[in-house]
């Protein structure tokens, strides 16, 4: 049975627009939906504006897909691409300003704690490589030293591409963009393993071209997140836009890049997270 | 927590009975919190406000404040206080000079988005060389984020601003953030003598099933719903619905006037305000003021004094009738800009007679014998 | 303009007309209703409502997310008596089912968005339309963009303290309000019949 915020009031059904009704009838609130079920369901996304073969577009279709509990997640983004899209999501979410999503998140989940002591509330943020890693990396880091209960996922575009295919601390060195006109000077920032020296439980890093491994890492951090503590997820979602490749090299691209050896997935659970993990594997099995 | 009996903000303003108690204007920060019911308050340390919420932390301890934390810096503070806020709860927190001017890019969405949060802003200077001193400056720069103004003339005011500024801010037809503004040091580090009500009540809490916008909680619809989305396309359509919203903002500004009249009792007071000279000011420059206008009167001059409590409405068309009556107007002020003598001369129809002075800065004291001083050129 | 004779009337106003609260027009008190930015009381609002209801030529209710979704106690009952007086009125029911942005564009057949409302009116053609079970600050972010592109009379049915921004606004209103409106429709609806 849907919670009431998802049912049309009795004879309003006809009039609502189609949108709402396919979403009432066969969305994803409560019902256990991951990656494997797309395309069997109204997806929270309703329409998007981002480019074709938008590498960012397709972590966040997989990281909605794989939300353990969409019914009672909260969504906190950042200025970018990504923002474009998040009026179009089924979901409660914030957008507040560049780089403060990890605060805002903070404030938001202490107080959905105190507001639902006997619910869960998942608070995730989603945001872009810039709002992660260069203006709001303070904040995002502080997050994570305080242990806040959240998990944080960074769609690594590896450019500012909003305002124009800017140079950001993700992008590859020497990579020729705007405001690095003659290529970037530093490397690639290593943000999974400043997540896990900063206090993350648990940290991945993935992208589209592994739905199956994207979904099973989006469960497991927001399910460490609630009970262990903070946890990040960086997904590689490349940019033909401002990289100058065609829409539908984004996947190929990414595994070239992993035969390369220059992207590779990773996974850290931390032992409590792991010892967390079984015991839910155990309760599963009783 | 701790047991509080929950009344009516009415009978905690004007009815409860108060006890006479003896402090500092952090103090009254945390007796005004200590009954305001709040949820969550967060704090960062900036010399002066930091006691204040060192003294809020000490509620979350003792149970009266639900959750507590030290952010990592203004910006970052500002922004879980909204995120906290647009979750449905009631927040606090505090700042000062550059704290306030670090936090800056947050207020106006503040605003925009519709949040009741009180925020205490303990005034010092801004400027390099670096001070820690009193200065009014950063109400300057405040004026036009859309948040709800008060200044605070004792700790007495502060307190009773603080509870005062939760059940404004979160009238529906408001709903908009509220500033509670003292003078750094001279409020918040000296004591004084103040009444307020017994410990032991509380306000009642904050429903935002009542808010203008919805709760971001996964409760309440609709679900597909963005605090806030930006309208971007280029056309006049997207145009005017940002142009509409913030008019919105002003027009909350504008509801909070009769709730503030209601419970300030007025935006202004006045004293001896048909007098030929007036002194119109705001915060430590209205004790000033009134310790000069004593002075004068006693040498026969004709002197008034109105105190402005509330810069955010502004209490223009009363500022406007007083000072058709006078023949001057002396606006004395701590800060070099002189922003209130600006706002002054903006609202009334004779801007020629507002003369602003005098102004003290960089943390000087404003000795009474100076408004005396241009009391005496004036009445000349 | 003159503050003090501001009015709260069908535009279109203007390139950009103002909030009327910034106008001096102030909210009702309890009892009490506003009509074009002067006090009444609530009961000579309600009537003001049903005349203007049923002298439209294509009056329309735009319900919002507060009505539409059935998401607590007492909305079902509401949303029931909403259709009822759309019925007694004879007026088309279009909804207002979120407040997003919408991309890339607006179906105006089917529904109402409070950032672009003056698309749906002159779709439509609708020239008295009546907001209910919409957030405060939607509804007034739309209604001064309906004042200032559109002759289509506004009337706000607000659960809250009201609307300045509406031509007719009601406050604290709720199904009994919305049952006295469809009874005074019925009734005034046979008077004419009668005539």
């Amino acid at each position: 049975m849907n919670k009431p915020i998802f049912q049309i009031s009795p004879g309003f059904e006809e009039i609502m627009p189609p949108e709402y009704r396919e979403l009432v009838a066969n969305g994803p609130y409560g019902k256990g939906f991951g990656v494997s079920d797309l395309g069997s369901y109204k997806e929270l996304i309703e329409e998007h504006p981002l480019c074709a073969g938008c590498g960012l577009a397709l972590s966040i279709r997989l990281a909605l897909a794989s939300l353990p509990n969409p019914g009672d997640t909260v969504i906190v983004g950042s200025t970018g691409c990504s923002s474009l899209v998040f009026p179009q999501v089924a979901l409660h979410n914030i957008h507040s300003l560049f780089g403060n999503q990890n605060a805002v998140a903070s404030g938001l989940k202490r107080a959905l704690k105190l507001r639902f002591p006997d619910k869960v509330k998942d608070v995730v943020v989603i945001a872009g490589d810039g709002a992660t890693a260069d203006i709001g990396l303070d904040m995002v880091m502080q997050s994570w030293f305080r242990r806040e209960n959240i998990t944080t996922i960074m769609l690594d575009n590896e450019a500012y591409a909003n305002t124009g295919g800017q140079e950001s601390g993700m992008s590859r060195q020497g990579a020729v963009l705007n405001m690095a006109p003659t290529g970037k000077k530093f490397p690639k920032a290593t943000l999974p393993e400043v997540a896990q020296a900063a206090g993350c439980a648990y940290v991945a890093a993935t992208s589209p071209a592994h739905p199956r491994m994207l979904e099973k890492a989006v469960r497991k951090a927001v399910l460490i997140a609630r009970e262990v503590g903070p946890t990040y997820i960086q997904l590689f979602s490349p940019c033909p836009t401002n990289y100058k490749f065609k829409p539908q090299e984004t996947i190929p691209l990414i595994k070239q890049r992993e035969k390369e050896g220059i992207f590779r997935n990773q996974e850290y659970i931390s032992d409590e997270a792991q010892r967390f993990l079984d015991s839910l594997e155990e309760a599963r099995k009783k | 927590m701790i047991e509080q009996k929950v009344v009516n903000p009415e009978f905690l303003f004007f009815t409860a009975e108060k006890k006479k108690l003896f402090m500092t204007g952090s103090e009254a920060v945390r007796e005004a919190i200590r009954k305001a019911n709040v949820d969550v308050a967060i704090s960062y340390p900036i010399t002066p406000q930091s006691e204040s919420m060192h003294l809020v932390g000490d509620l979350f301890a003792e149970g009266y404040v639900k959750e507590y934390f030290r952010g990592e810096n203004e910006f970052a503070v500002m922004s879980s206080v909204a995120g906290a806020a647009m979750a449905g709860v009631r927040v606090f927190t505090a700042t000062g000079g550059p704290g306030t001017l670090r936090a800056f890019e947050v207020f106006p969405t503040w605003a925009g988005a519709r949040l009741p949060i009180v925020c205490a802003f303990m005034t010092r200077g801004v400027n390099s060389p670096l001070t820690i001193q009193p200065d009014t400056i950063e109400m300057a720069y405040l004026l036009e984020t859309g948040i709800l103004m008060l200044h605070a003339e004792t700790a007495q005011d502060l307190h009773d601003m603080i509870l005062k500024a939760f059940i404004v801010a979160e009238k529906t037809d408001v709903h908009v953030p509220v500033g509670v503004f003292a003078d750094g040091f001279f409020v918040t580090h000296t004591k004084e003598a103040l009444e307020i009500p017994e410990p032991d009540i509380k306000l009642p809490s904050y429903d935002p099933n009542n808010s203008p916008v919805p709760p971001m909680d996964m409760e309440s619809v609709p679900v597909r719903q963005m605090r806030d989305p930006f309208v971007m396309k280029s056309n006049f359509i997207s145009y005017a619905a940002h142009a509409s919203w913030q008019q919105e903002v002003d027009a909350a500004r504008e509801r909070s006037r009769k709730y503030l009249e209601k419970y300030l009792g007025g935006l202004l007071e006045t004293e001896n305000e048909d007098a030929d000279v007036l002194l119109v000011t705001s915060g430590t420059a209205v004790c000033q003021s009134r310790e000069a206008m004593a002075a004068a009167r006693a040498q026969g001059l004709s002197v008034g004094l109105v105190k402005l409590k509330c810069i955010r409405p502004f209490p223009a068309q009363e500022i406007k009738a007083l000072a058709a009556k006078a023949k001057a107007i002396i606006v004395p002020e701590f800060n070099r800009v002189g922003w209130l003598a600006k706002e002054i001369k903006s609202v009334i129809d004779e801007p020629g007679k507002v003369i602003g002075a005098p102004r003290v800065y960089g943390g000087m004291t404003m000795p009474p014998e100076l408004i005396l001083d241009e009391i005496r050129r004036v009445s000349r | 303009m003159n503050e003090m004779s501001y009015k709260v009337l069908p535009g279109p106003e203007g390139f950009l007309p103002p909030a009327a609260a910034s106008m001096g027009i102030e909210l009702p008190e309890v009892g009490e209703a506003l009509v074009e930015g002067g006090v009444v009381s609530a009961q000579q609002g309600l009537e003001k409502i049903v005349e203007k209801l049923i002298s439209a030529k294509n009056p329309v209710f735009f319900p919002g997310p507060l009505i539409l979704w059935n998401w607590k106690d007492g909305v079902a009952e509401k949303a029931a008596a909403l259709k009822e007086l759309a019925e007694a009125v004879g007026a088309k029911i279009i909804p207002m089912p979120d407040y997003r942005p919408k991309y890339p564009m607006i179906n105006p057949a089917i529904e109402v968005n409070p950032n672009h409302p003056n698309l749906t009116i002159w779709h439509n053609k609708i020239d008295v339309c009546v907001f209910i079970g919409v957030h405060c600050h939607y509804a007034n972010v739309a209604l001064k963009i309906i004042r200032g592109g559109t002759s289509c009379y506004t009337i706000a049915f607000c659960g809250e303290v009201g609307h300045e921004d509406a031509m007719i606004s009601l406050r604290g209103a709720g199904l009994s309000e919305l049952k006295k409106l469809t009874e005074l429709v019925k009734k005034r609806k046979g008077e004419v019949k009668g005539d």
